[in-house]
């Protein structure tokens, strides 16, 4: 339940919960399927929900939204992920077909440039980096691609790599840095790197007890999150070499240590986390029918 | 099969009506009644190997059952069961050792690779006491190199006729074939040599000739191979490389390198401290004293050989260096042959994934300007792949270097020059390009249907 728990002295800092969010047993709304909506994925017959005994008003002109596309011949299969790219002219699909399509945004629609192949089966996620040059994808086949593309459109692989030891939920970038992070069904986030002419995995973050659903970092980029399907969210720091707090770093290479585990707040696996780079706000979705909202008590100590 | 399996079974379907019962019996099998009474037993629902390894419909734990198949472990059972055997029942033990699996145990024991061959023969000799014969892969990869130097010549001639395809793809790579056949299947298949890998003219010739000459038939040898990966053992159980008139595969089990370290830890033996054993020179290139390798690099020369030879035959030009260009990255080279400003030949290396990617999608975009590329799934090649010994406290790059080292530094022999090979050609296989040579050195590919798991989504 909601409340504030006081963080005893040398505890693991101790977020708060947001007052007013008690864990519902409905779900909070349902996908309509109206005329000219478009479903990206497969389309499913929307039942309205019983509770609920009306339609809402169809959107007045200048309110609302308006679908603008239906993209149904990019994939033979579930498009799993959707992500725009930072200049926002291209969107890229990944899907279980696995391939993932990039389409560029015309007057009158969108075109598929290209179709980035070579993952041996679903692709389950793609992210943009925020340089807007690099692109990154994993796959049930437990791999993550780095894909590079140049001012002429075209994407070549630039790195493939096999760390992980299972399927490969989520990808996400560093808000400011050419670093990926990864989560995966073998219980770990992987993070990598450019070094020399490849890529390569710098760090592993070990202490999940089952798959890894996402991971997102803080606004700043030296804390990330990580929720599971062991029903906590774990919070890492990024510990560079030399640093005051006398964390142990190999070499030139930052260290990341988990400075605080989110337990016994959800009773569900952990699909998403997100962290909000404008309040601080950390964001769950759990498979408990909630959403959970977590912030940092002030008076907490910002090394746990 | 793991419950996602979602391989279909072929099952005799009788027309009529769908719904159908089943009684279980005492003894757990399933018969299933007819309307009409009748009672049909049911199969049970059994999946070969091979289909399950070649589907990746499910999390599968069939590679790694195929691979425990074939380990250091087994082979102990093998040898130990050997021994105790009936003389009837005794197979002939022969182990061929690849040449970058010997430069790898050089590396680690700090000897030069002549030295660690021979203690090698000596080693695998005293194994169980039934290891017979001590073999060098580099000899039937003087097959492979010619085979492919025809089969692309072969191919230049006759492009535009429709047939063959250019570029000619490497096939040595069993990593490269098993991802080629997954995930590109029938586009990229009519491009991959048909030349067999150097593992498996082994297979041909142990199981075929040398059987002949010992008077056995080919179920009774029981031929290892020490490879420098794991893919090998994918390559190895083949349905291809299986002999359906004995009932025996080319090669029956594939170690890595690693695993010979850990067989000589079990042994509690040092290497180096194995007294030599003179090398078996039945399938060799050169005398008892001498190895020989091929120019071209740790992953067999396929470039090298193919370039050179194509140059004297389709233009009469004599080449004796050849100058790699690096493109993006290491993995990624070209080689090109030009007189008097034109392209006659533009060859390139590509390992890795992220290399092969790129060529694939290339040549699916119809922008590939090659006529040959040696693919290999490894960044730098067969001496860094998977099954070799890792480095011990020295750095990977030190290390491999110093495997690459070892490897370059035996004589290299011209395959035309051997003359072992030849005549093998003549009294094995009937001459070059007989439908007997075709057989024995040459393969075919496959494309993996793609399964589509209607059933269950892992998100």
């Amino acid at each position: 339940g909601a409340g504030a728990a006081v963080p005893r002295p040398g505890a693991p800092r101790v977020p708060v919960l947001v007052p007013g969010l008690e864990p519902r047993r409905e779900p909070a709304g349902v996908l309509r399927r109206g005329p000219d909506c478009a479903a990206v994925g497969q389309g499913r017959a929307c039942v309205p929900h019983p509770q609920r005994g009306h339609h809402p008003a169809p959107p007045t002109p200048g309110q609302g939204w308006a679908c603008r596309a239906v993209l149904g011949e990019g994939h033979q299969r579930t498009v799993r992920r959707v992500a725009w790219s930072p200049c926002g002219s291209y969107l890229a699909s990944a899907s279980f077909d696995a391939t993932t399509c990039i389409w560029k945004k015309q007057e009158d629609g969108f075109e598929c440039v290209t179709t980035l192949e070579g993952h041996e089966n679903e692709v389950k996620s793609v992210a943009w980096a925020p340089s807007g040059t690099l692109l990154a994808t994993c796959s049930r086949d437990k791999s993550v691609w780095v894909w590079e593309v140049d001012e002429e459109e075209e994407y070549e692989c630039v790195s493939v790599l096999n760390s992980h030891t299972q399927d490969v939920k989520h990808v996400v970038w560093h808000p400011n840095q050419e670093l990926l992070a990864s989560a995966s069904y073998d219980d770990t986030v992987k993070l990598y790197q450019e070094e020399e002419d490849d890529w390569v995995c710098c760090a592993t973050l070990e202490g999940h007890e089952s798959t890894v659903w996402s991971v997102a970092f803080d606004r700043s980029g030296e804390r990330l999150a990580s929720c599971s399907d062991d029903k906590t969210v774990r919070i890492w720091r990024r510990y560079k070499p030399g640093n005051e707090e006398g964390v142990a770093c190999s070499g030139t290479d930052p260290t990341w240590k988990c400075v605080c585990n989110l337990s016994g707040y959800h009773t569900r696996t952990i699909y998403d986390v997100a962290w909000c780079h404008l309040t601080g706000a950390l964001a769950t979705a759990c498979g408990d029918d909630a959403i959970r909202i977590f912030e940092e008590s002030s008076a907490s100590d910002p090394q746990q | 099969p793991f419950q996602e399996c979602i391989k279909p079974v072929k099952v005799e379907k009788k027309p009529g009506n769908a719904a159908a019962k089943i009684r279980i019996e005492a003894d757990g099998s399933y018969f299933q009644i007819n309307q009409d009474g009748g009672a049909q037993k049911l199969e049970k629902a059994k999946i070969t190997l091979n289909d399950c390894l070649a589907c990746s419909g499910c999390i599968t734990s069939a590679e790694s059952v195929l691979i425990t198949q074939q380990s250091h472990e087994e082979l102990c059972k093998v040898l130990a069961w050997n021994k105790t055997a009936a003389p009837k029942e005794q197979k002939l033990v022969v182990v061929s050792v690849s040449p970058q699996s010997r430069a790898s145990l050089a590396a680690r024991c700090k000897m030069d690779v002549l030295e660690t061959a021979k203690k090698l023969t000596a080693f695998f000799k005293s194994l169980g006491k039934c290891v017979h014969y001590v073999f060098d892969t580099t000899f039937s990869r003087t097959f492979s190199l010619l085979e492919s130097q025809r089969e692309f010549v072969r191919r230049f001639r006759e492009q535009g006729q429709g047939t063959q395809a250019l570029p000619m793809l490497a096939s040595a790579c069993p990593g490269w074939i098993c991802y080629a056949e997954k995930t590109h299947g029938s586009f990229i298949i009519p491009y991959i040599s048909t030349t067999k890998s150097p593992q498996q003219v082994m297979g041909s010739l142990v199981k075929g000739h040398f059987a002949e000459q010992q008077h056995l038939r080919p179920d009774q040898i029981y031929h290892v191979t020490v490879m420098p990966c794991y893919d090998k053992k994918l390559e190895a159980s083949r349905p291809d490389f299986f002999n359906q008139e004995y009932q025996t595969r080319d090669v029956d089990c594939v170690i890595t390198t690693g695993e010979v370290l850990k067989l000589l830890e079990q042994e509690g033996i040092s290497l180096s401290d194995v007294a030599p054993a003179p090398l078996d020179t039945m399938f060799s290139s050169a005398a008892a004293e001498e190895l020989t390798s091929h120019s071209g690099g740790g992953s067999g020369g396929y470039l090298e050989h193919i370039y050179k030879h194509a140059a004297k035959e389709l233009f009469g030009i004599q080449v004796d260096t050849i100058q790699y260009k690096p493109l993006k990255n290491k993995d990624f080279q070209e080689v090109t042959l030009e007189k008097d400003g034109v392209v006659l030949l533009q060859f390139a290396l590509a390992y890795g994934f992220r290399n092969i990617q790129n060529l694939v999608q290339k040549l699916k975009r119809g922008k590939s300007p090659y006529h040959y590329v040696e693919v290999m799934a490894c960044p730098s090649g067969c001496l860094n792949g998977g099954g070799q010994i890792k480095a011990d406290g020295e750095s990977s790059k030190d290390q491999l270097q110093q495997v690459e080292r070892l490897y370059e530094a035996l004589q290299t022999e011209v395959p035309e020059k051997n003359r072992t090979v030849a005549a093998l050609y003549e009294q094995w296989l009937g001459g070059v390009g007989s439908d007997k040579a075709l057989k024995a050195l040459h393969t075919q590919y496959h494309a993996v249907e793609r399964a589509s798991t209607g059933f269950n989504i892992k998100w």
